[in-house]
């Protein structure tokens, strides 16, 4: 991967080159790793989960005391119990066995599967289509595209978002690669570290997303272009650039996709983060399912935009790290937008 | 190789919390974790039974499965212990659990998860056995010193039984034979063979 | 059970390494050292980033040293566990479970599992203290004993010896309790009282008034042979849950029929066959009830009556009254219910009937006790392996402390307060009798057998009534002046009813002194700014010496740890008294004194030396320590030691034990029972009330011990008898200049004893026991409505007995009170009881952090009904109110356990006051875990027509969602 070609004089100085590297780099080994890892664990469980499921209740006849209360506690009904915790008068919690199926079973697979065909999709679109090309060479005018703020809040968002992957993919498949790759006593020092910046990071994440999304809201409301963008497959199809305002179909698109998944992603992320105000197992199972599996779309889905937004489309990072897009850039991807600052442009040269 | 379970007879247990505070004693547990608890079912109506709980040290443990640190592990005798160095008090283990286990001692100002504890079997944990730091961390290691779990060895009636799976069975089928039915028996399907975890 | 230990980390064998959930202990351990290298990340953090686990507060020592082991017994109730205490370097490392211990084979309830507990002793009084202008200050032991015997001394002088109030312990060992009864006597009162006033003192004056003796009559032991058990106001599910190892035994073994007779459907009833829920307070109508259908189907053994009891007729009478309609409306127990039962103990013999304070605790206590006797004896359940009546008592030495006669109405060995009984205690003490009738109120304030009696002769105050002591008018009181210094020696307050009425006694008081190892409620119960007096006493934990069980077993307990803190055992600190008061001397007399600390084995010879009447005569300290080494030797259910040094004797010498301890007799595992002979703890019902009664006779006929010469009854044996029988010539020269003039119950030789019991005869006669008390109130148990009924029908036709002027000393109201109605504004019945976790007032175990927890708030039981008609929600706070104007602030607990119109609360809570906390008030650090309101905040009036035995069973209430 090679974006030593891009333009950097105004890249912030935490935000390098070759930490993004270091970290692309990390992503790329997890997402690899994992899907040879986790396939056999998976065997393992399953065989587990049919033999298991294959018992049943034995030796208590119909009417007596024995089978009466059985059923009760495996239906996971609660008694009484002196002790003071919300739960501590079920027996037997249903829900954690459906949980760990849910989990272990089916998203930690289909995780994994999402997680490698989309990446192996964007090599495959790299290697077979190439990058998105400019159609016309740079025009050496710019036009401002980010502004400081939305790019510091974009690259923030984006840092601790892959501190989050990084840290939270490590809780869902890490035991079945990292001991191996980095010893078992590392492994504990960077789960433990892991979990705590994952845990406080994620407080700071859900704010700042939230900031980000509500700036960007109005830019993001969908209008008849974006469907006529999409009827044309976004340019990729014909090779002609359907119009799109300051955002496109595809970029909303992706932004809606952020508001809903980061919306489910921070309210399941807070119940896991404060333990002490919820005191019932269900809820913190539902709240693990949902934010595992909102983690797993948007981390799908960032790394696609990644993709797109750099070695996919050529000049699109610029925008992002200098805030100054090549007009080229600007009229071939947005080009309703290009003639709106035009004219804007031109109206206030009229004006002044 | 001995296979170790607890067995709870329900036609025994009165709910006497011996074996509660039989655990917070031999291992000095601290308020709010407790690793073996009593539940009454029905309480105060005529099919009322209790029955004392705590980890079942399961054939085919949910907890370690689900563990995203792989800080359990099972011993020859089929305890399941754990790691707390390496616990991240994450709770899975507890959601995956279907007996409400593990404990977790809040901490910190959000009221954080702390490390896990749960019933040890009285097998202390990873440290070396009788060490300081097996102790601080597990309680005692009784079974280092040939003994079983103090709340089964403390039950009032004999309801709470612990030790080699076939021993515990032998125990419960003398009292079947002797009672006529089998009634009661908790952790008899439950824990002592997989099968019965399912529904 | 064969173990396979967790093998060391060095073991080589790896063939489960890597299991399908991860990689084994074993293969962690191998490769924790090695950093596989990989993620320049997680290389950066250094081992110390990575959170160790924390520490919880574990003991100073760790692995298996080697550990002293003292063997001990608990000190919770009165089934009397064995425990093994492991003690390194003077502290309490580890509590192993006793399996060779014949009464729980290493189990505990959550109570004696917890007992480690004492060995930290975090929240105990630590220091002697005074309340000074309302805060407290330490002091030192010497000025604090100084200050308390000036202060007494001062109320002596003014109001004489009658005016300071001795309140001792069912928690001090048999050695205390001794000692603490003739501390009062050479003080100069009868004003000494215990709880065993406010838990069985109507079982004891019930039973033994039947046939002779006022304890359980078997064991926990036997149990295991009954058939059957008939458990009526107990619960030992929560209250003795090793008795039901025992009762469970025996429904396992025998199939025997557990029948429940309880207001509640407690922990005990879930495990009986049979619940019977009965009204609270209808005892005798219940067990009229289940005699009606005994007599009516012939079910009775005629012969056992017509041979062993008395008065059986005059029962069959009343009974006659108690048909099943009758029966239903003041019990609410069906026609149905009662056959039942009345089939299932008389179909399965024997059977036992076991009874605790759901029984006692009444106005008509002693009805009710002598009512469950009278079912025993007319199914002949009495005298027999598998049957009795096993009274289950209280507190861990509530049967020695009672036996010990820490009580106001008794010497030792229940002696009585006659001029023959002093004159005999005299004697064991040697000391003039003339010098210990001084130390009395030489006046007279009331007529015995219209013949002025001297307060050294007159029942003192009882505990239950020290709080009319204080506040009555001078005037009513039988004795000089009011009560104004107490001295609450290992007393919970809040065990008494009436707490408004005791605050305020309280802060009347010139002075409280508190001997404790907890502060108590006393300590914050009252609005005092001085006058406070808290001297830290030891656990029994911190001592050594005998406890006597509730099967009247005697057992040893070793020394655990020294005393902790500043804390002094209680023997200890009345030599400091008594040294203070100017009678040491004559409190040791015999009894040898190391630097402050008397001997204890000597204090057990002593009494060896005077208790002929119940036969705690033949336990000598080297006997007790010898059955305390060789717990394994004794059988699991006939207690007898088969081997070893105490072959053939029963486990604990339980009383009594005949005799010299060189007479060797093995103990009475079973009273009462003639298959055995009396020399290997035999027996037959005692002559104790005469040899005939109206013209009929009252000694056995045809029935008696095996082995016993005259075979038939007789009387107890004296001087006379020996000689009538030539028996006389069988005493040696020595015994016979002791015995002249003597009888069994005061030849301090033994002599005469032993040689009964060599013709084998029980020294106390033998006679039929009795089911009429022609002494009593009510000579027949009859059913009496409570003093506060909710059942005004019920008043009309059961009402209660008229007022008295005095008893025990004080006036006592009885038909005054139930003439008033308040059914309309409190119609829900008010019952208390206790919990598993806790015990008695509950001070010590509410500072015991691993009980503490498991309750955490007082509670009132509800029935949804009830709940639902006054708004109530399961966990929401409410108000409960009595008829004397208290009220008590708890939590709702919605449940099934209580029937419609029936609240349960239990008794273990203080701290709390009429919705004030009271936590401040402590000394700091001794505040105990838990507080709550005290169940005897609204508990009302009500004594026992023979003991004063306070109403704690039946009250009334409304409830206010606060």
């Amino acid at each position: 991967m090679n974006l030593k070609h891009q333009p950097m004089q105004a890249m912030p100085g935490w935000l390098n080159h070759s930490l993004m590297a270091v970290l692309f780099s990390v992503l790329v080994v997890w997402l690899l790793g994992i899907t040879s890892a986790v396939q056999a664990a998976q065997a393992a469980n399953t065989a587990n989960s049919a033999s298991a499921m294959a018992g049943a209740v034995t030796g208590t006849s119909a009417g007596n005391r024995g089978a009466d209360y059985w059923r009760q506690v495996t239906r996971g009904e609660s008694g009484y119990s002196t002790h003071r915790h919300d739960e501590a008068g079920v027996l037997i919690n249903r829900s954690g066995e459906d949980w760990r199926l849910l989990r272990n079973d089916t998203i930690k697979t289909y995780g994994a599967w999402a997680l490698g065909v989309t990446l192996v999709g964007l090599v495959l679109v790299y290697l077979l289509f190439g990058a998105n090309k400019l159609d016309s060479p740079r025009s050496g005018r710019t036009v401002e595209r980010w502004k400081r703020v939305d790019r510091y809040l974009h690259w923030t968002v984006a840092g601790l978002f892959i501190v989050l992957t990084i840290t939270g993919l490590s809780i869902l498949y890490g035991r079945h690669f990292l001991p191996e790759l980095m010893g078992k006593g590392a492994f504990g020092s960077y789960m433990s570290l892991g979990k705590l910046l994952h845990n406080y990071l994620g407080v700071l994440f859900a704010i700042l997303l939230v900031i980000m999304l509500v700036k960007w809201l109005a830019n993001n409301l969908p209008t008849i272009t974006d469907i006529q963008w999409f009827l044309q497959g976004g340019g990729m199809i014909k090779g002609k650039h359907p119009h799109a305002g300051y955002m496109n179909g595809g970029e909303k698109l992706w932004f809606w996709v952020l508001f809903l998944g980061g919306v489910v992603l921070m309210l399941s992320g807070l119940v896991l983060d404060f333990p002490a105000y919820f005191d019932n197992r269900d809820d913190f199972q539902l709240a693990n399912l949902f934010h595992a599996v909102s983690a797993l779309v948007l981390i799908c889905g960032a790394t696609a935009h990644a993709y797109i937004g750099s070695v996919g489309t050529e000049g699109a990072l610029e925008g992002m790290t200098t805030g100054q897009v090549d007009e080229t850039w600007a009229k071939q991807h947005h080009d309703l937008w290009y003639e709106q600052i035009k004219t804007d442009a031109s109206e206030d040269k009229a004006n002044d | 190789m001995a296979r170790m379970k607890f067995l709870c007879d329900s036609e025994r247990c009165i709910e006497c919390n011996g074996c509660v505070t039989a655990c917070k004693n031999e291992h000095e547990v601290e308020w709010g974790v407790n690793r073996r608890r009593v539940v009454t079912i029905n309480d105060g109506e005529p099919n009322e039974v209790s029955l004392s709980v705590a980890c079942m040290h399961c054939t085919d443990a949910p907890c370690m499965a689900v563990c995203p640190v792989d800080c359990f592990y099972q011993t020859d005798d089929g305890i399941v212990l754990h790691d707390k160095d390496a616990c991240i008090g994450c709770g899975y283990c507890l959601f995956a659990c279907p007996f409400g286990a593990p404990q977790f001692p809040q901490e910190g100002a959000f009221g954080d998860r702390g490390k896990m504890d749960k019933c040890t079997f009285c097998a202390g944990g990873p440290e070396e056995d009788h060490s300081v730091a097996e102790r601080e961390k597990y309680g005692r290691n009784r079974i280092a010193e040939g003994k079983l779990p103090l709340c089964a060895e403390m039950c009032s009636t004999k309801a709470l039984l612990a030790g080699d799976a076939n021993d515990v069975s032998d125990i419960y089928r003398e009292r079947i034979i002797a009672r006529g039915s089998n009634k009661g028996a908790w952790g008899q399907n439950l824990a002592y063979n997989a099968a019965g975890r399912k529904r | 059970m064969r173990l396979t230990p967790k093998q060391s980390t060095s073991d080589s064998s790896s063939d489960k390494e890597q299991s399908q959930t991860g990689l084994s202990r074993r293969s962690f351990l191998g490769r924790s050292g090695i950093a596989a290298g990989g993620i320049a990340a997680a290389g950066m953090l250094a081992p110390p980033m990575m959170r160790k686990a924390k520490a919880t507060s574990a003991p100073a020592s760790a692995g298996p040293g080697k550990p002293e082991v003292k063997r001990t017994i608990c000190t919770h109730c009165s089934v009397g566990c064995g425990v093994y205490a492991e003690v390194e370097k003077g502290v309490w490392t580890g509590q192993e479970p006793a399996f060779d211990h014949p009464f729980n084979r290493g189990a505990h309830c959550a109570k004696g599992a917890a007992l480690r507990e004492h060995g930290h002793g975090e929240r105990r009084l630590k220091y002697p203290m005074k309340l000074v202008d309302g805060k407290w200050q330490k002091l030192s032991w010497e000025d604090a004993v100084n200050e308390i015997g000036d202060g007494m001394q001062k109320i002596r002088d003014e109001s004489g010896p009658d005016s300071v109030y001795w309140l001792g312990s069912a928690k001090h060992n048999n050695e205390q309790a001794y000692l603490f009864r003739k501390f009062a006597a050479l003080w100069g009162t009868n004003n000494v009282d215990h709880q065993a006033r406010i838990c069985h003192s109507t079982t004891v004056a019930g039973v033994a008034n039947t046939w002779g003796y006022g304890a359980m009559t078997n064991s926990f032991n036997d149990i295991h042979n009954s058939q059957s058990a008939i458990l009526i106001g107990s619960n030992p599910a929560e209250a003795h849950p090793i008795a039901m190892q025992h009762l469970l035994y025996a429904k396992e073994r025998n199939k025997a029929k557990l029948i429940v007779a309880d207001p509640r459907f407690s922990r005990t009833a879930a495990k009986g066959d049979q619940h019977l829920p009965l009204r609270p307070g209808s005892d005798v109508a219940m067990i009229w009830g289940l005699l009606w259908h005994v007599f009516e189907n012939g079910w009775e053994d005629k012969q056992y009556i017509d041979q062993r009891v008395f008065g059986m007729d005059e029962v069959k009478e009343e009974v006659k009254k108690w048909n099943p309609a009758e029966v239903e409306r003041v019990t609410g127990l069906s026609e149905e219910q009662m056959r039942t039962a009345a089939k299932t103990l008389a179909t399965n013999k024997p059977g036992t009937v076991i009874w605790c304070m759901g029984g006692t605790q009444h106005t008509t206590g002693n009805n009710n006790t002598r009512a469950y006797c009278a079912l025993m004896l007319a199914l002949g359940n009495i005298g027999t392996s598998g049957g009795g009546a096993n009274i289950f008592r209280g507190h861990d030495n509530v049967q020695g402390a009672t036996d010990f006669g820490v009580l106001s109405h008794t010497l030792p060995g229940y002696y009585g307060l006659s001029g023959g009984a002093w004159k005999h205690w005299s004697k064991v003490w040697g000391l003039d009798y003339d010098w210990v009738a001084s130390r009395f109120d030489q006046d007279s304030y009331e007529k015995a057998k219209g013949k002025p009696a001297k307060p050294m002769n007159t029942k003192g105050i009882p505990v239950s009534r020290w709080v009319d002591g204080v506040l009555e008018d001078k005037a009513n009181i039988a004795q000089k002046d009011n009560l104004r210094a107490m001295v609450f020696w290992g007393h919970a307050p809040n065990s008494q009813t009436r707490g408004a009425d005791m605050k305020k006694a309280m802060e009347k008081l010139d002075m409280m002194v508190i001997v404790d190892p907890y502060p108590t409620a006393s300590a914050v119960l009252p609005d005092r700014k001085d006058g406070i007096y808290l001297l830290p006493a030891t656990t029994q934990f911190e001592t050594y010496g005998s406890v006597t069980a509730s099967n009247r077993s005697l057992q040893w307990r070793d020394e655990v740890i020294k005393p902790l803190f500043d804390s002094r055992p209680d023997h200890v600190i009345m030599y400091k008294l008594a040294k203070k008061l100017g009678f040491a001397d004559q409190l040791f007399k015999n009894i040898q004194v190391n630097g402050e600390e008397p001997l204890i084995e000597d204090i057990t010879r002593e009494f060896n030396r005077g208790m002929w009447t119940i036969g705690y005569t033949g336990q000598s300290p080297e006997r007790m320590k010898a059955h305390q080494q060789n717990w394994h030797t004794f059988d699991y259910t006939t207690l007898e030691a088969a081997g070893g040094p105490a072959h053939g004797e029963t486990y604990g010498l339980p009383w009594p034990c005949w005799g010299t301890p060189e007479m060797k007799h093995p103990g009475t595992h079973i009273l009462y029972d003639t298959s055995k002979p009396v020399a290997k703890g035999g027996l037959n019902f005692r002559a104790r009330f005469g040899v005939e009664f109206e013209g009929k006779n009252l000694l056995a006929e045809g029935s008696y011990p095996k082995g016993n010469e005259l075979k038939d009854g007789h009387p107890e044996f004296n001087d006379k008898l020996l000689k009538k029988l030539g028996w006389w010539d069988d005493l040696t020269d020595e015994e016979k200049a002791l015995a002249e003039g003597k009888n069994w119950k005061t030849d301090l030789s033994g002599g005469i004893q032993r040689v009964a019991i060599a013709h084998g005869c029980a020294p106390f006669g033998n006679a039929k026991a009795r089911s009429v008390v022609w002494t009593f109130p009510d000579r027949v148990p009859l059913h009496r409505e409570p003093l506060y009924s909710t059942r005004r029908d019920l008043v009309a036709d059961y009402p209660t007995y008229e007022d008295r002027k005095s008893h025990y000393r004080l006036p006592t109201q009885y038909s005054s009170i139930q003439a008033q109605d308040f059914s309309q504004e409190y119609p829900i019945i008010l019952t208390s009881g206790r919990l598993v976790e806790y015990e008695g007032g509950g001070e010590e175990t509410r500072s015991n952090p691993w009980l503490a927890e498991l309750q955490q708030e007082m509670f009132v039981e509800l029935n949804p009904v009830d709940a639902n008609n006054n708004g109530v929600r399961d966990g929401g706070q409410v108000w409960v109110h009595t008829p004397e104007g208290s009220k008590i602030k708890v939590k709702a607990l919605v449940t099934k356990r209580v029937k419609p119109g029936v609240a349960f609360i239990p008794f273990h809570f203080a701290g709390e006051y009429q919705g004030k906390d009271l936590r401040s008030k402590y000394p700091e650090g001794s505040d105990p875990y838990v507080l709550g309101e005290s169940a005897n905040t609204v508990m009302t009036y009500g004594y026992d027509s023979v003991t004063q035995m306070q109403e704690s069973k039946v009250s009334m209430c409304k409830i206010s969602v606060a």
